[in-house]
């Protein structure tokens, strides 16, 4: 996923995938570094300067892959300092020290979380959250005047199930499957979630699970996009719903916001979205904001 | 920005622009009209077994035709190195070199798939579906099942020949899914996998 770059410090932070097989992990000893982790090099020199490894030698497919975004936020000793922050798979958002990667603090979780972390079976083993999350992808939002991080959630109860299989050759190397759990609601949410403290300050639930990104914008809104096509917008501090558009399509990509001639406008695709199956669609729609 | 009368005149009309598709790798390479002509050549030894531009006439062999090319491409690099298995494909697979491989997979991948004159039973499809979804056959190979990349589509295949893969990778005949299909397939009950079978078989 996109790094994000500290031009002050000169420094990279970006997130890694997780190991393969995804499921099986006897064929793959020890921790796995750096994968499921945030790392952090020297822009010039790409030396290493830290890394935080969410899940040590993971086999549930839970990796580090929503991007990083700096902000700043109050410490355990309440002074507002330099952050880096991860929205994870896991259903926490990391709130990180910036030029150590020390962990300030972990959000509480913000889907559920269930039999934490039981190892894959060969006929399945339930465990929440689901392999798409938590926080899958989708890039955050921040509003850095409110100290509160925008989160594209999903619920989608799972079980994880291990195959000891050998290099399969030039495919995906799952060495398992997780398959969904017959009449357990899926659903998604966008989440506003304190850094200061890591208290989650409103939710809003939506039917289907979230994939795509948040959009925050300086006057104080934000924007999410659902996967049976609408495009919402949020108060950013009560997360009261005030506008919607139906896109006719998956809106299951970040939105973005600028200027022209002193107007601003709010732009997102609608492509639909594979791993979830929405509505394919071929378009970007551009909103003007009074 | 204003929050009151957010959007009143708003949507300045929704601009639905045209976007640019992005080249896959499941996308067949453009071969040259002499390379597709080469390629048809080498397809001519897959003819009696998959029909006429890969549209197989007999359930027992799958149809090809319209099958994404680095499908083909790794099945046949499987046969050939033994992690899949078949009497008649073994063999023809040993003469073939990574450039044919390639070549048939983009030739298959260019011709158009035909329907079958399969009839399928209602009850079947609509359990088929719902077994798909909990599954999650859709993650891998789409919802409309027409595969990506190194995962094949299998809308509209011959329901027998989905029902005999998805039975060879349960009781581990076939081994060469990395571990997904086996997994997958370990919790279907034989009346599922005849579900999934109409449901799958009848896409288009």
């Amino acid at each position: 996923m996109a790094p994000a770059i500290d031009r002050k410090t000169k420094t990279v932070f970006f997130v890694v995938g997780n190991p393969s097989p995804d499921l099986y992990g006897a064929i793959r000893p020890g921790d796995n570094l750096y994968t499921d982790s945030m790392v952090a090099i020297d822009l010039d020199s790409g030396t290493y300067k830290w890394h935080f490894q969410y899940i040590a030698h993971d086999v549930w497919d839970l990796d580090a892959v929503s991007p990083p975004i700096l902000t700043q936020a109050r410490d355990k000793d309440g002074k507002v300092v330099d952050v880096v922050i991860h929205g994870g798979k896991t259903g926490h958002i990391y709130v990180h020290e910036r030029n150590t990667g020390k962990l300030i603090r972990f959000s509480e979780a913000m889907i559920p979380q269930e039999n934490m972390w039981v190892l894959p079976t060969k006929t399945g083993a339930r465990m929440l959250p689901g392999a798409n999350g938590g926080v899958e992808w989708s890039p955050m939002a921040v509003n850095p005047g409110l100290h509160l991080a925008y989160a594209a959630n999903l619920h989608q109860p799972m079980t994880y199930q291990v195959e000891d299989v050998p290099y399969p050759g030039g495919k995906l190397w799952l060495g398992g499957a997780f398959t969904a759990i017959p009449g357990e609601e899926q659903w998604g949410q966008l989440v506003a979630v304190n850094l200061d403290t890591g208290k989650i300050a409103w939710k809003a639930k939506t039917p289907q699970p979230l994939i795509g990104g948040v959009l925050a914008t300086a006057g104080n809104l934000v924007f999410n996009g659902e996967a049976n096509g609408w495009f919402k917008a949020y108060d950013a501090k009560t997360g009261k719903e005030l506008w919607k558009y139906n896109c006719g399509a998956g809106v299951n990509a970040p939105a973005v916001s600028y200027m022209v001639g002193g107007k601003q406008y709010v732009a997102v695709a609608a492509g639909g979205n594979k791993q979830i199956d929405s509505k394919r669609g071929n378009s970007v729609f551009v909103f003007a904001l009074p | 920005m204003r929050m009151s009368g957010l959007f009143r005149y708003a949507v300045a009309a929704a601009i639905a622009m045209a976007t640019f598709p992005a080249r896959a790798q499941s996308e067949p390479v453009q071969l040259s009209p002499a390379e597709m002509a080469a390629a048809g050549a080498k397809a001519k030894t897959c003819e009696a077994c998959h029909g006429p531009d890969g549209n197989s006439q007999n359930p027992a062999y799958p149809i090809l035709a319209g099958q994404t090319w680095r499908y083909i491409y790794i099945e046949l690099k499987d046969f050939k190195a033994g992690r899949r298995s078949d009497p008649v494909m073994s063999p023809l697979a040993q003469n073939l070199s990574p450039e044919d491989m390639i070549a048939l997979g983009n030739f298959f991948a260019a011709q158009k798939q035909l329907p079958t004159n399969f009839q399928a039973d209602g009850a079947k499809v609509d359990a088929g579906r719902k077994t798909s979804d909990t599954a999650l056959c859709p993650m891998c190979h789409g919802g409309s099942f027409v595969g990506d990349n190194d995962v094949p589509r299998v809308a509209g295949q011959y329901p027998q020949y989905i029902k005999k893969q998805l039975e060879d990778f349960k009781a581990r005949r076939r081994t060469n899914d990395a571990g997904n299909m086996t997994s997958v397939t370990e919790r279907l009950s034989d009346q599922d996998i005849e579900n999934l079978s109409q449901y799958i078989g009848n896409l288009n």
